[in-house]
């Protein structure tokens, strides 16, 4: 397990390295001055301008730049905002914290909905239910998200009005900034209205999470019809007929495991694609994540904003990654043991 | 008494090109405490039987029967559920390829466990944890595993074939069965384990007087552990006898091929000459021939072969050929030549 462990980290970190090394040469080839990139201060002044090229070591030469480049990251110093001209750090730690609430919670109702459905669907292989859940999922792959979003506000705000229709939480509330991630801030706060303000917060989250989970969902439901079908096939489920076993007692003692092991793998890609559905919907919910964020920096064209929103992104969706990694080898005992090559 | 009598059992493929019949009315008996050889080249459908007779074929597969008595029992007239309650109760079964019959992601002992039945359990539900314990440990010893603490916490790839084989008779035994259906147990081992794995189950026959069904392709290897053995070729049935008549007396051409390509009998050959096969292959699925579906590769087909061969009874010796070879006792035969020869003299007279 250790091996694997360090492994996993060194991966972690070569990996990082790399998206560094592609986030500096991005200053290069945004339009405008290299260090000006780096920093996000437009306005500078001539000795201010001194001062930044002494700081970026850009008198020297090329890997010293990206040494002192990556000093300032690790630092946690990501410039500043050629927009706002506050500081990126803090926007981001103030942003963050939503998006990974959002995709999170939105991972989760993937998951939770589109795995069981996809196991029914292979229960009853070639049956009715099989083609109505294949069908739908066909369906919900094919809804583009933005309209999808605007169907949901249309409807479940302003036609049905049972959910809000923008924002994380009610004004109304005010919650102290801990964690960032409004859940665990609200049980956190000593506010008397506590509970409203939890299930205010639940409220919001549902209408954009949903739109978020649907297209993951029913990839999740094909996944793990394939992945059933493939383990319903296997002669370890036969001989555990042979031994007597019920047909539930098969699907849960061993189907299941089995099948999710098989899964588990694709969560950490489908993250990625979930985080970029995520971005465009927390423009459509006005949602003060950092997805929203990056898309209004790139409007205007905010460089040094789009160079650290992309190293913040990928560095959580890797992180996603590592972690499915880790549930996989827990449920899998095969990946425990020393491998090589992967 | 017959513990498992089948007559005419067919099993139907579903195909895009409509169904094709893999087995072909394939009859079998088996007695309580014998050992019955199940022989044919792969593809023959000897598993396809075995898993038709214990009811975990997939639902592409259809099978029908004349008649499928277990114990006196008309199992045609139980359902499906009942069928597989009294089955699974009573009929055990080991597969080839013991290591992709375990589950790869749960422990051997839990496997075990979970195939003993709580009926066999006494006492309260809090000591059933301990008993089943005991029991799993039991039943270790019973396939010989010594080491069985560290067997029961480990996972089935980190064990040999050998041993997981040994796992999978355990769990067979678990529900002690009447009748244990072992299809090609030893097709991926090593000699010697072989031979271990065909002493315990030769052991389990003598001691606890339990039937099996032993299925392989090595008629020469199954004469030492069978009393009868049924031969079938390509979904058919072929020939079925003590393994006396079948390896000295074969009277069907299969047989008959099948006895003189094993390497004993191969011994006697000259250098360098070629070793006695049949010719040709096994047919696939989608080009069966009609009749005796050995007559394109058989050397004593005639014309008639083109019709199926209906089942004759020598002595107990069961044959299905329109021309099986005859052996007749010396006695008999030296008669015969005397009253030729007296015919040609005569004649000659």
């Amino acid at each position: 397990m250790l091996t694997f462990t360090l492994r996993r980290i060194s991966l972690f970190i070569f990996t990082m390295l790399v998206l560094t090394l592609l986030s500096f040469s991005l200053s290069f080839l945004f339009p405008g001055d290299t260090v000006i990139n780096h920093s996000g201060q437009i306005n500078a002044t001539a000795s201010e301008l001194v001062q930044l090229n002494k700081a970026y070591q850009m008198d020297k030469s090329i890997v010293d730049q990206y040494g002192a480049y990556l000093t300032h990251i690790l630092n946690g110093d990501f410039g500043q905002s050629m927009a706002s001209q506050s500081p990126i750090r803090n926007e981001i730690i103030e942003l963050l914290p939503a998006t990974i609430e959002l995709s999170l919670v939105a991972l989760l109702i993937a998951m939770v909905v589109g795995i069981p459905l996809g196991f029914i669907a292979a229960i009853n292989h070639n049956k009715a239910s099989d083609n109505v859940i294949l069908s739908l999922a066909m369906l919900g792959y094919s809804i583009p998200v933005f309209w999808l979003g605007l169907l949901a506000i249309l409807v479940f705000s302003i036609g049905l009005g049972w959910l809000p229709s923008a924002g994380q939480i009610s004004l109304l509330f005010e919650i102290k900034f801990v964690t960032g991630i409004q859940f665990i801030d609200i049980l956190l706060s000593d506010s008397p209205y506590k509970w409203q303000a939890f299930s205010n917060a639940s409220a919001h989250i549902i209408l954009p999470a949903c739109v978020i989970a649907l297209a993951p969902a029913t990839i999740f439901i094909r996944l793990s019809r394939a992945a059933m079908i493939e383990v319903l096939a296997a002669s370890y489920i036969r001989a555990a007929r042979a031994k007597g076993l019920s047909f539930q007692q098969i699907i849960f003692r061993h189907a299941i495991r089995n099948a999710l092991i098989k899964i588990i793998r694709h969560v950490g890609l489908q993250f990625a694609n979930l985080v970029t559905i995520a971005m465009v919907t927390e423009v459509i919910f006005s949602w003060p994540g950092i997805g929203r964020w990056l898309i209004e920096s790139i409007y205007q064209r905010d460089y040094t904003a789009i160079q650290s929103g992309l190293l913040v992104l990928s560095c959580f969706i890797f992180i996603i990654h590592i972690l499915t990694d880790f549930i996989y080898a827990a449920l899998n005992p095969l990946a425990r043991g020393n491998q090589h090559g992967s | 008494m017959n513990l498992l009598d089948i007559r005419n059992l067919s099993i139907e493929l579903d195909t895009p090109n409509g169904r094709v019949l893999a087995v072909d009315r394939v009859s079998l008996s088996i007695k309580e405490g014998e050992v019955r050889g199940l022989v044919g080249e792969s593809g023959s459908g000897k598993s396809l039987l075995a898993q038709a007779i214990i009811g975990v074929l997939e639902d592409k597969w259809h099978v029908h029967a004349d008649r499928f008595h277990w114990r006196g029992i008309d199992l045609l007239r139980l359902t499906i559920d009942e069928r597989r309650a009294l089955l699974c109760r009573d009929i055990a079964m080991i597969f080839q390829e013991p290591m992709s019959c375990l589950d790869p992601t749960t422990l051997i002992g839990e496997q075990l466990s979970e195939a003993i039945d709580s009926k066999q359990l006494s006492g309260y539900f809090w000591q059933r944890k301990k008993q089943r314990k005991e029991a799993v440990i039991k039943l270790l010893h019973k396939v010989g595993i010594k080491k069985h603490s560290e067997c029961i916490s480990s996972y089935p790839h980190q064990l040999t074939e050998a041993i997981c084989q040994r796992v999978m008779i355990a769990i067979a035994l678990a529900g002690r069965p009447i009748l244990l259906i072992a299809d090609e147990p030893t097709a991926t081992m090593e000699s010697t384990n072989q031979g271990q794995i065909y002493r315990l189950l030769a052991n389990l026959n003598q001691l606890k007087n339990m039937s099996i069904l032993l299925i392989s392709h090595d008629l020469e290897n199954l004469t030492h552990w069978t009393s009868t053995i049924t031969v079938m070729y390509s979904g058919q049935f072929v020939e079925a006898g003590t393994t006396e008549q079948i390896f000295n007396k074969p009277m069907h051409p299969y047989t008959r091929a099948l006895v003189d390509s094993s390497t004993k009998a191969n011994l006697q050959l000259p250098t360098k000459s070629r070793l006695m096969t049949l010719p040709g292959s096994i047919p696939i699925l989608q080009h069966l021939p009609i009749g005796c579906r050995l007559g394109p590769r058989c050397p004593r087909a005639q014309q008639t072969c083109v019709s199926a061969p209906k089942v004759s009874n020598f002595h107990g010796h069961k044959v299905s050929c329109h021309f099986p070879i005859l052996h007749e006792s010396p006695r008999k035969e030296s008669q015969k030549h005397k009253a030729l020869k007296h015919k040609t003299v005569k004649g000659n007279n």
